[in-house]
């Protein structure tokens, strides 16, 4: 009977009692304090923010000019 | 595997607002504000710095991510069209 229990339980049609394998131990998490904001986190993220764009911009533009430069360079070999 | 042969900048390169930007980069807000919404905070309103810090990653990953789909599109058109010049009498 009871290997048959297990096998019911299983199968998800008898409720077992919760496991423990799913919860955190409150000495591991703690609540968030959104009242009072992490300034450091808060600068970070600007900051690395601000940086991607400014690599990214930068990024296209010499892209824009390698191409340009390329097909210049291209074109002058046609030509000569 | 190289990520960006160099032949890949003789390509035009993508608009800076292109398919792969916008998307990956609403894909990243979107994930600041599920944050926001699994940790019971204001959805919108908290934490703008996550939400910007998130959308940026996404359009830089969307950008590289979008060079390297054009690279990879042209390099077959490129092949296709030797292959079709180097076999006329199959293409007539």
């Amino acid at each position: 009977m009871a290997a048959g229990l297990r096998a019911v339980r299983r199968w998800g049609l008898v409720a077992a009692p919760p496991s423990l394998a799913f919860s955190r131990s409150a000495s591991v998490v703690s609540t968030a304090n959104n009242a009072q904001p992490n300034w450091l986190g808060v600068g970070l993220a600007f900051g690395t923010s601000a940086a991607l764009w400014a690599l990214l911009i930068k990024q296209h533009n010499e892209d824009v000019m390698e191409y340009e430069r390329r097909k210049a360079r291209a074109q002058c070999r046609q030509c000569s | 595997m190289v990520f960006l042969p160099d032949e890949s900048r003789s390509l035009p390169p993508p608009p800076l607002l292109n398919k792969g930007t916008v998307w990956l980069g609403f894909a990243g807000w979107m994930s600041a504000l599920m944050d926001n919404a699994f940790n019971h905070r204001p959805i919108f309103g908290a934490g703008v710095h996550r939400q910007i810090l998130f959308a940026t990653v996404g359009c830089f990953v969307g950008y590289h991510l979008v060079k390297r789909a054009e690279y990879k599109h042209a390099k077959v058109d490129r092949e296709l069209f030797e292959y079709i010049r180097h076999h006329p009498v199959d293409f007539q």
